[in-house]
């Protein structure tokens, strides 16, 4: 009897800690978010308990409850600092991870739900929102966005647009890419760190080709990881009049990359894994083709440690360029440790960017007055673009006129480089009519018929077929022409 | 006389009775047409439309289910999830036979069966999500403990076991089986605890040995629950789903969509391709069914003939 009930406890113990285990895993913060129901965060904080308003004395009539679900954690801010200026109002926002909420805004929308006011959507997700009818249409009255159009960065303008140029979205930032890279290294190679000098090292990609060589003689790696130069893959849309657009920059950034994969270019690193973040502070391990599987997972639990550990005693580089778009200056800012100050950006061979919040209005709100003054708000108010500056402490907004004004604003990280006059140069290059609604699908269907070349799985043009057969199977309405 | 009373008033009870049933049962019937019958019914009619998530419903007649039929890639698919498949089962069914065959003897005479039954069940009740990330952690390819000790016991070169096209799949397989096999074992060891003692003492007096009673008593009174595992098995390895998503990059299926199942691909067209094909995703949903249903026939079918 004894046994048994010792057996029993013995199990529901175990039991318990399976499920704790469960629980473990979730919390991680470094695991990228995948599944449904832990990623969802509200907080919700009624406008009363608000501490000092700093412009109680500008203090809009505003009033009413706003909820907004959003996939980046930034808007939670913007909202406390419109609760501020509009004590009158409360929000509600819901922070949803980016694979799910797409999904999550569908099954709420399409049920009928009044609720999300605000919405918001990254670039590739857009377009269907828009066709959905998730948006509302922000040209007509009261609203009418058209007399802001010269307000913000006009790429960003356009993606807020619906394919009839409705406007739908704005962002409060602008994301075009561009290469970060080390200054004192340039200096050590090429003999100088001018950016506009560096940049021509980056001018297509061959000569990135040549410069990966030059730096590995030197001891150096150019790249981290060969995920760097992604941004800027390709100068033409994937699909031009329902067409597959498969051309020659395409095959030449295909060419690059098994290049500077063979010829161990990079240090190997999986961009976001603990070797790519190490590279941004200095010396990493030479992880080679061969020995470079197996650092993707390392965020599970410890990573540097465990990758310390594992690479004692291996020959180590450092890293010269790390290629992402203006939020990059963030994530470099906050791992780049004793490397702080000697950083520079440069253009890339293209332009391109990468993501970025778009916000706007659900076309179910009933609170839409309400929303429209978020919206504006957030994009629109150079006031509001000082304080994000200041706050996010290097975010790069939308607004010409605050972009402008902080035109001469030096970022010490990058050794005083006036980033915001760079980025809105980078910004101002981008042709937004390339970015098509195929563009993940045909990527990643591209990334993999790249990765199976330079890995030797299967020749260039079996390659090249198989991503013909794959795209033509996924999308049967478009033209292929091989 | 009392006959005749209860013959009068016996009909009028029943009726009652009868209809307080049908107010008990309401509650499943409405929750089984809410969501087990109009969801088959709604992804039938959508598998004969273009429907994209949202907007209108444009019949396109069976132009899916020809594209299903003309898709090499599902058809691919179909071989991943069985090459999947079948080592799973193989080994599912094996390890639960032995450990069945160890339990049930009757000279062994082991003891702590429910515990052992609860530690070999423990896998199943474990999340998807955890075992994922539990065995991506041990295969990792440089920093797991797999090959980790490999190398300490004298392999130089550690196995890549999430990356290699002609592994992974039966990497896949083996842990499924690790989590199903004692779902099996359960269901085999409840079998044969129903099978009468008198046979094996009938036949262990009439000189039977250990493993002619094996094959002659225990594998055929066994074959209505295999023929339920089995069945219940192939259908459930025909929706695999978690463990290959969650381990092998989402419905990319890495290495080269090697462990791209049938479920993933449905999946793919459902919710992850932009703009979504939720009609296409509808129609590889039944023929998927179909696929499901026509070998459950077979397997009932064969299995009963045997037993003929």
């Amino acid at each position: 009897m004894k046994l048994k009930k010792l057996t029993a406890l013995l199990l529901a113990g175990l039991m318990a800690l399976s499920l704790a285990a469960c629980g473990d895993d979730n919390t991680d913060a470094n695991t990228p978010a995948t599944s449904g129901s832990n990623d969802t965060n509200v907080s919700t904080t009624p406008a009363d308990d608000n501490t000092t308003t700093p412009a109680d004395d500008t203090a809009s009539d505003l009033s009413g409850k706003l909820v907004i679900w959003t996939l980046a954690a930034d808007l939670e801010q913007f909202a406390d600092r419109f609760k501020e200026m509009n004590p009158g109002v409360k929000t509600e926002v819901v922070v949803i991870a980016p694979a799910d909420y797409p999904t999550k805004v569908e099954a709420a929308l399409l049920g009928g739900a009044k609720e999300p006011d605000i919405i918001v959507g990254e670039p590739q997700m857009l377009e269907s929102m828009y066709d959905a009818g998730f948006f509302e249409d922000l040209n007509q009255a009261p609203y009418n966005a058209q007399d802001y159009a010269g307000q913000i960065v006009d790429y960003v303008w356009e993606v807020g647009q619906d394919a009839d140029g409705i406007q739908r979205a704005i962002s409060y930032q602008i994301t075009p890419a561009g290469f970060f890279y080390r200054r004192d290294i340039a200096k050590t190679v090429f003999g100088t760190d001018d950016p506009a000098e560096i940049g021509k090292l980056f001018a297509d990609y061959d000569t990135i080709l040549e410069t990966g060589r030059t730096l590995k003689e030197k001891g150096y790696r150019i790249f981290a990881s060969d995920a760097e130069i992604s941004y800027f893959s390709g100068d033409s849309a994937w699909v031009i009049d329902e067409k597959l657009n498969l051309d020659q920059s395409r095959i030449d950034y295909m060419d690059m990359s098994v290049a500077l994969y063979q010829e161990d270019l990079t240090a190997y690193a999986a961009q976001w894994a603990a070797p790519w973040y190490q590279a941004m502070k200095g010396p990493v391990p030479i992880l080679t083709a061969e020995t470079q599987w197996g650092t993707d997972d390392m965020p599970i639990w410890n990573g540097e440690d465990a990758f310390a550990e594992a690479t004692e005693g291996m020959e180590t580089t450092e890293v010269f360029a790390f290629g992402l778009p203006a939020w990059g200056v963030l994530t470099l800012r906050d791992n780049c440790g004793d490397t702080s100050g000697l950083w520079g950006a440069c253009a890339g061979p293209a332009y391109g960017f990468g993501g970025g919040t778009f916000i706007g209005i659900s076309s179910q709100s009933e609170r839409k007055d309400l929303a429209w003054e978020f919206v504006k708000f957030c994009t629109l108010n150079e006031e509001t673009a000082d304080w994000w500056i200041e706050k996010s402490q290097g975010d790069t907004v939308s607004l010409v006129s605050a972009l402008e004004k902080h035109a001469n604003d030096g970022n010490e990280t990058y050794g005083g480089q006036q980033l915001y006059a760079f980025w809105l140069e980078q910004a101002e290059g981008i042709d937004y009519s390339k970015v098509t609604m195929y563009d993940k699908a045909i990527g990643d269907a591209w990334g993999s018929a790249i990765s199976a070349v330079k890995t030797g799985e299967k020749t260039k043009e079996q390659a090249i077929s198989d991503f013909y057969d794959e795209v033509a199977a996924t999308y049967p309405n478009l033209t292929i022409e091989r | 006389m009392d006959g005749t009373n209860q013959t009068t008033q016996k009909p009028k009870k029943m009726r009652n009775v009868n209809n307080t049933a049908y107010w008990m049962i309401l509650p499943f019937v409405v929750v089984f047409l809410v969501f087990s019958v109009y969801p088959v019914l709604r992804t039938l009619q959508l598998s004969f439309t273009d429907y994209r998530g949202y907007g209108e419903l444009n019949f396109t007649g069976i132009t899916n289910y020809l594209r299903v039929f003309k898709d090499k890639y599902f058809w691919q698919a179909l071989l991943h999830t069985i090459n999947i498949w079948v080592p799973n089962i193989v080994l599912q069914l094996s390890l639960a036979f032995l450990l069945t065959i160890v339990f049930s003897d009757m000279k062994y005479k082991i003891k702590g069966l429910p515990f052992f039954r609860a530690v070999y069940y423990l896998p199943n009740i474990i999340a998807a999500t955890s075992i994922a990330f539990l065995f991506k952690t041990l295969l990792d390819w440089r920093f797991g403990t797999i090959n980790q000790i490999l190398q300490k016991v004298g392999v130089t070169n550690p196995i890549d076991w999430m990356g290699t096209p002609t592994i992974t799949p039966y990497v896949i397989s083996v842990i499924s089986a690790w989590m199903w096999f004692g779902n099996s074992f359960i269901m085999l060891m409840a079998g044969v605890q129903g099978i009468p003692t008198d046979y094996y003492e009938a036949a262990a007096i009439d000189g039977a040995g250990r493993w002619k009673r094996f094959f002659k008593i225990t594998l055929p009174l066994l074959k209505p629950i295999l023929l339920y595992v089995s069945i219940t098995s192939f259908i459930g390895g025909l929706q695999m789903f978690d463990l290959p998503f969650l381990m092998c990059n989402g419905v990319k299926g890495d290495p080269y969509g090697s462990t791209q199942t049938m479920v993933m691909y449905m999946y793919k067209f459902g919710f992850d391709t932009r703009p979504k094909q939720v009609g296409y995703a509808s129609a590889i949903a039944y023929v998927l069914f179909l696929l499901i249903l026509i070998v459950s026939l077979i397997q009932f079918k064969v299995m009963n003939k045997k037993e003929d």
